[in-house]
C-alpha cells in the first residue's frame, strides 16, 4: 500500500532537497557571510562530497553497466553509511584546503576568479577521469541505506527526517561556533584584515580554517545527496548550483544561519513550484469556460516552446534576485542591516 | 613532434590567442574605469555570436552577408554594454567590489538565460564557408578564415592602441582609470567616459565572440560564460587594467592551451590556461596581501 | 647649548636616545630602538636613516611635516614594510622585516590615522576582538570546550567594560561601528589597542580629525595611560601638543631624524628651528 501519494510525496521530496540546500547554504554562509570570502566555486565541494560517498559505497564495476571506474569500496549498508558521510565531509574539507591554500591570501577579485576557475577545472577532471568517476555517465548505483527493508515510501520519509536532523545538528553547531569568539574573529577579518593583523591575528590561517569548515559542511551535504538520489552525475554539479545557493544565502541574509535555511527553503520551493507551471496552465485551460479559452494561448502563445524555457526562466529569476537583493535589501530577509552595510567595503581593509 | 608540427601548434595558439586578445582587452578596459571584473562579460561574446547568426540568417526579415551582420551585431552589443552598465552597475558604483561582482554574476545569469530560454540549448553555427587549408611559406597551413581571425585580432589591437594613445577619449579613459577623482577634478566627465568605455568593452567582447564562433563553431548559449576562465587568465596574466599586457597574456594563454591539448591531454583545455594563472598568482603576488585586487 | 648639538650628531652612531642619557639619567635601555632605518619606494626615499629610541614608560612624540616619513617609519616598525636597511629592536630583539601579525604578537600595538573600525560589529565586539591569545578563537575549542571559552570570555568582557569606562564610551557599547562619529572611532581605535595590552603603543596622529573639544580629553587619557605604565609613541604635527604632553620628542624631516630629546631642548635645536622656520601654528 503506498503511503505517500501525490502531494505528500511531492512535499517529502521537496523538503529533502530543501534540507540539502540548507546545508549548502549554511556552508557558503561560513565562507561569505561570516568571513567575507567570495567563493564562486562552491559546487565543487558539493561534488567532491557526493563523489566521495559514491566511490566509497558503489558496488564493483563488474556488476554495473557502462562501468569504467576502477576505484570502489562497496562498503555495505548500514554501517557503511556513516563512513560514507564522513568521507564526503572529509573530501569537501580536503578540496577546500587545497583550493584555499592557493587562494585565501588573494584579494577579493582574485579569490572569486580563482575559486570559479578551480571549480571549472575540478568539473573537467570529474568528466575526464572516468577511472575514478565513471565520467559523464555517472555513478548510478549508490546505495540508498535501508530502502529495501523499509520500502520506498517509508524510506523517503525516514530519509527526510534524517536530512532534517542533520541540518538541525549542523545548524546548531555552526551557531555555537559563530556566537563564540571564533565567529567574532571571522567577522573582524571580514571587516579589515589590516586591523586584524595589527591586533595580532593571522588572517590567512583564519580564512583557511573558515574555508575548510564550510567545505566540510558542503561535502557532507554532497554525501546526503548521493545516498538520496542513488546517482551522482557530473551534469548535476554545474555553476548554476553555486549561484542558486548564493541566491538562497543573499535572500535569507548573509551571516545569518537562520536566514541561510529560510533562504534555501524559499529558493527550492520556488524552483520546485515552477515545475508545475505547465500542469497548472493545462488545468486552467481545461477548466475555463468556452468563450475565454482563447485568452491563455493568446497571451502565452508567442513564448518559445522549447524545453529549456522554464528552467532558463528560473535562472533568470535567480539572476534578478541577486541584482535586486544586493541593490535594495542587502541584508536579505533575516540579516542584520548594520552588519551587511560594511560587506560592501573591500574585505582587505585600506 | 616534428618542427613542422610544432610550428602548426604555435600558429593555432596565435590564432586562438587573437580571439582571446580581443576579449581580454575589452575586459581589462572596463576594469580600468570601474575597478571591478565584470563576470557578465562572457555574455557579450555570446550575444555577439548569436546576433550575428540571427542577422545573417533572416531574423526580422533581414538577411545580411556575414561580415555586415557581424559589424551590426558588434555595434548592438556595444550598446548593450552601455545599457547594462547604466541599469545594473552605475546605481551601485560606490558600494565596493563585492556587491558589483555579485551583481555582475546576476546579470550574466539574466542575459544568458534569457537567450537560452529563447533559442534553446541546441548548438548553432555561423554560416561560414567551408575552406581548405592553404600552405604558407611551405611551413604552416591555414584557412583563409583563420588568417582572417588573426588579421581581425591584430587590427583590433592596433585600433585600441590608436584609441588609447591618439584620441581625446583614449586620454580621458587613461586618466579616469588611473585616478578617477583626479580626472573629475581635472574637468573630465567621467560618467560619460565610463559609458563609452562600456561600449568599447561590449563591442570587443562581441567581436571576440564572433571570432570564437568562426573558429570553434558550433556554439551554445553557454559559450561565453564557459570561456570566461580563459579570458580571465589572459587578463590577469597581463596585469589587470593593462590593455597591452592583456594582449600579450592572451597570446601566451592561447599558446599554452594549444600546446597543452596537443601534447598533454586534449581533454583539458581551459585547465592549462588556469594553471598558468594560478602559477603567476602564486609567484608574483600582485593582489596578494595589501593589494586591493 | 653644546649638549643639544652633540645630541643631534649622535643620531648616526648610537641606537640609543642619546639625549636621554644626559637629561634623565635612565639606564639607556630603550624599549624600542630604531637604528639607521632606510626605506625607499621605487625612486622615492621615504625614510632616510631614522635613528632614535623610546624609553620604557615614556610618552614620546614623533613630529615632522607631512611627507617627513613618519607614517612610513611606523609601517616599518609594525611590519607592514620591511626596511631596506637598518634595524628595529623591541626589548633588544630585532623585529624589522617580520610580518605585522608577528610584530603585534611581540607586543607592538598600533592605531591608524584613519581608524580601521569594524563597522559591521558593535563597539563591544570591536574591543573584545583585540584580546590576545583567546582560547575561544579556535574553532575546535568553540565547539568542544564551551566552559573554558565562557570563562575566558567573561574575563575579556570585564576588561572591555573597564576600557569603555576609561574612554567614556560605555553608552555606545552596543552601537555598531558604522554609527560612530569620527572622534568616537578614534577613541575606539585607541581602546582596541589598549585592550590588546601591548608593551608599546604606536599612535598615528591620534588627535587628527578629532573634534577640538574631544582633543583635550583624548590627550588626558593618553597621559593617564602613560601614568599607569604604558609606553607610548605617537605621531603628531602640532608642536604645542607635543611640547605639552611628551617626555621626549623625535623630530623627522625629509626622512631623517633631525633631533631627539626632551621637548625644551629639541625646541631650541638649531636644525629643528631651521626646518620649521616660522614655527607651526595649528
Amino acid at each position: 500500500m503506498a503511503l505517500l501519494t501525490g502531494w505528500a510525496a511531492f512535499l517529502v521530496g521537496f523538503a529533502t532537497i530543501a534540507a540539502i540546500y540548507g546545508l549548502l547554504t549554511v556552508g557558503l554562509n561560513v565562507h561569505y557571510g561570516y568571513t567575507g570570502l567570495l567563493n564562486f566555486g562552491h559546487v565543487a565541494f558539493f561534488a567532491a562530497g557526493a563523489y566521495a560517498a559514491a566511490i566509497v559505497t558503489m558496488p564493483p564495476p563488474s556488476t554495473v553497466t557502462n562501468a569504467s571506474y576502477v576505484v570502489w569500496f562497496n562498503l555495505p549498508m548500514p554501517w557503511g553509511f556513516p563512513v560514507s558521510l564522513a568521507a564526503a565531509a572529509l573530501a569537501g574539507g580536503v578540496l577546500a584546503l587545497l583550493i584555499g591554500l592557493t587562494s585565501v591570501r588573494l584579494g577579493t577579485h582574485y579569490l572569486a576568479i580563482a575559486t570559479f576557475a578551480l571549480a571549472g577545472v575540478f568539473s573537467d577532471i570529474l568528466v575526464n577521469e572516468a577511472w575514478l568517476t565513471n565520467g559523464s555517465f555517472g555513478m548510478n548505483s549508490v546505495p540508498k541505506p535501508g530502502r529495501a527493508v523499509l520500502g520506498a515510501d517509508v524510506w523517503q520519509l525516514v530519509y527526510l527526517i534524517f536530512a532534517l536532523v542533520s541540518l538541525a545538528a549542523v545548524y546548531l553547531l555552526v551557531e555555537r561556533v559563530m556566537n563564540a569568539p571564533f565567529g567574532r574573529l571571522l567577522k573582524g577579518i571580514r571587516e579589515s584584515e589590516a586591523a586584524a593583523e595589527m591586533l595580532g591575528k593571522n588572517p590567512t590561517v583564519v580564512k583557511l580554517k573558515s574555508f575548510v569548515i564550510g567545505g566540510m559542511i558542503t561535502g557532507f551535504a554532497g554525501g546526503i545527496y548521493a545516498h538520496y538520489f542513488g546517482s551522482v552525475v557530473t551534469a548535476q554539479f554545474l555553476p548554476g548550483v553555486t549561484f542558486t545557493v548564493y541566491a538562497a544565502m543573499l535572500l535569507g541574509g548573509a551571516a545569518s544561519n537562520t536566514g541561510a535555511v529560510v533562504g534555501a527553503f524559499t529558493v527550492v520551493a520556488f524552483r520546485e513550484s515552477t515545475r508545475f507551471i505547465t500542469t497548472a496552465y493545462n488545468w486552467f485551460q481545461a477548466t475555463l469556460p468556452e468563450p475565454v479559452t482563447g485568452i491563455l494561448p493568446a497571451v502565452f502563445g508567442p513564448l518559445p516552446n522549447n524545453p529549456s524555457f522554464i528552467p532558463s526562466m528560473r535562472l533568470v529569476v535567480v539572476g534578478l534576485l541577486f541584482v535586486l537583493v544586493i541593490r535594495y535589501r542587502p541584508e536579505g530577509l533575516l540579516g542584520n542591516p548594520s552588519e551587511v552595510d560594511a560587506l560592501g567595503d573591500e574585505g582587505g581593509g585600506d | 613532434m616534428s618542427f613542422h608540427d610544432i610550428l602548426q601548434v604555435i600558429v593555432f595558439g596565435l590564432i586562438e590567442g587573437s580571439v582571446i586578445a580581443v576579449g581580454a582587452v575589452g575586459l581589462t578596459l572596463s576594469y580600468g574605469v570601474t575597478r571591478f571584473i565584470n563576470f557578465a562579460y562572457g555574455e557579450f561574446l555570446t550575444y555577439g555570436a548569436y546576433l550575428t547568426l540571427f542577422l545573417a540568417g533572416g531574423l526580422f526579415g533581414l538577411s545580411m552577408p556575414l561580415p555586415a551582420a557581424a559589424v551590426v551585431a558588434i555595434a548592438i552589443v556595444g550598446g548593450l554594454g552601455v545599457a547594462v552598465s547604466r541599469t545594473f552597475f552605475e546605481p551601485i558604483a560606490d558600494r565596493g567590489a563585492l556587491p558589483l561582482l555579485i551583481t555582475s554574476i546576476g546579470v550574466s545569469f539574466i542575459l544568458r538565460n534569457l537567450l537560452q530560454g529563447w533559442v534553446g540549448v541546441d548548438a548553432r553555427q555561423l554560416p561560414t564557408p567551408l575552406l581548405r587549408r592553404q600552405e604558407y611559406l611551405g611551413l604552416v597551413q591555414l584557412t583563409d578564415l583563420e588568417l582572417g581571425i588573426v588579421v581581425a585580432g591584430v587590427m583590433t589591437m592596433v585600433a585600441i592602441h590608436l584609441l588609447l594613445q591618439h584620441t581625446m577619449l583614449g586620454k580621458r579613459m587613461r586618466a579616469t582609470s588611473g585616478n578617477r577623482s583626479l580626472a573629475e577634478v581635472a574637468g573630465i566627465d567621467t560618467t560619460s567616459v565610463v559609458r563609452q568605455t562600456w561600449f568599447v568593452s561590449g563591442a570587443a567582447g562581441a567581436l571576440s565572440g564572433v571570432l570564437y564562433a568562426v573558429l570553434f563553431s558550433p556554439f551554445r548559449p553557454g559559450v561565453g560564460f564557459e570561456y570566461l576562465i580563459v579570458i580571465f587568465a589572459a587578463t590577469l596574466l597581463g596585469g589587470i587594467g593593462r590593455p597591452y599586457g592583456a594582449m600579450l597574456g592572451a597570446f601566451a594563454i592561447g599558446l599554452a592551451m594549444n600546446f597543452g591539448s596537443t601534447y598533454l591531454s586534449a581533454n583539458y583545455t581551459r585547465a592549462y590556461a588556469f594553471l598558468i594563472l594560478v602559477a603567476v598568482l602564486l609567484v608574483k603576488p600582485e593582489g596578494i596581501r595589501g593589494g586591493e585586487f | 647649548m653644546g649638549a643639544a648639538d652633540s645630541d643631534a650628531d649622535a643620531d648616526a652612531d648610537t641606537d640609543d636616545a642619546g639625549s636621554a642619557n644626559i637629561d634623565d639619567g635612565s639606564a639607556g635601555d630603550p624599549l624600542l630602538a630604531v637604528d639607521g632605518v632606510v626605506k625607499t619606494f621605487g625612486g622615492l626615499v621615504a625614510v632616510d636613516g631614522a635613528t632614535f629610541g623610546v624609553e620604557r614608560e615614556s610618552i614620546t612624540g614623533l613630529i615632522g611635516p607631512n611627507g617627513a616619513g613618519k607614517s612610513t617609519l611606523f609601517d616599518c616598525i609594525t611590519g607592514v614594510h620591511a626596511p631596506d636597511s637598518g634595524t628595529i629592536r623591541l626589548d633588544g630583539a630585532e623585529i624589522q622585516g617580520r610580518s605585522p601579525t608577528a610584530v603585534a604578537r611581540r607586543g607592538v600595538g598600533r592605531t591608524f590615522q584613519t581608524p580601521k573600525t569594524f563597522r559591521g560589529m558593535t563597539v563591544r565586539q570591536n574591543l573584545a576582538f583585540a584580546a590576545r591569545d583567546q582560547v575561544g578563537e579556535r574553532a575546535f575549542n568553540s565547539m568542544f570546550r564551551p566552559n573554558t571559552v565562557s570563562a575566558e570570555e567573561a574575563d575579556i568582557q570585564e576588561r572591555v567594560d573597564e576600557i569603555l569606562e576609561f574612554l567614556e564610551l560605555d553608552h555606545l557599547a552596543e552601537e555598531y561601528g558604522s554609527a560612530l562619529s569620527g572622534g568616537q572611532r578614534k577613541l575606539l581605535e585607541l581602546g582596541r589597542v589598549i585592550l590588546m595590552d601591548p608593551d608599546i603603543i604606536l599612535l598615528d596622529e591620534p588627535i587628527a580629525g578629532v573634534n577640538p573639544s574631544l582633543t583635550d580629553d583624548l590627550l588626558d587619557r593618553l597621559e593617564e595611560l602613560n601614568d599607569r605604565g604604558r609606553t607610548i609613541l605617537f605621531i603628531e604635527h602640532d608642536i604645542d601638543v607635543v611640547m605639552q604632553h611628551c617626555d621626549h620628542v623625535v623630530v623627522m624631516h625629509n626622512g631623517e631624524t633631525l633631533a631627539s630629546g626632551p621637548p625644551q631642548i629639541v625646541q631650541e635645536d638649531d636644525r629643528v628651528v631651521e626646518a620649521y622656520l616660522g614655527g607651526y601654528d595649528a
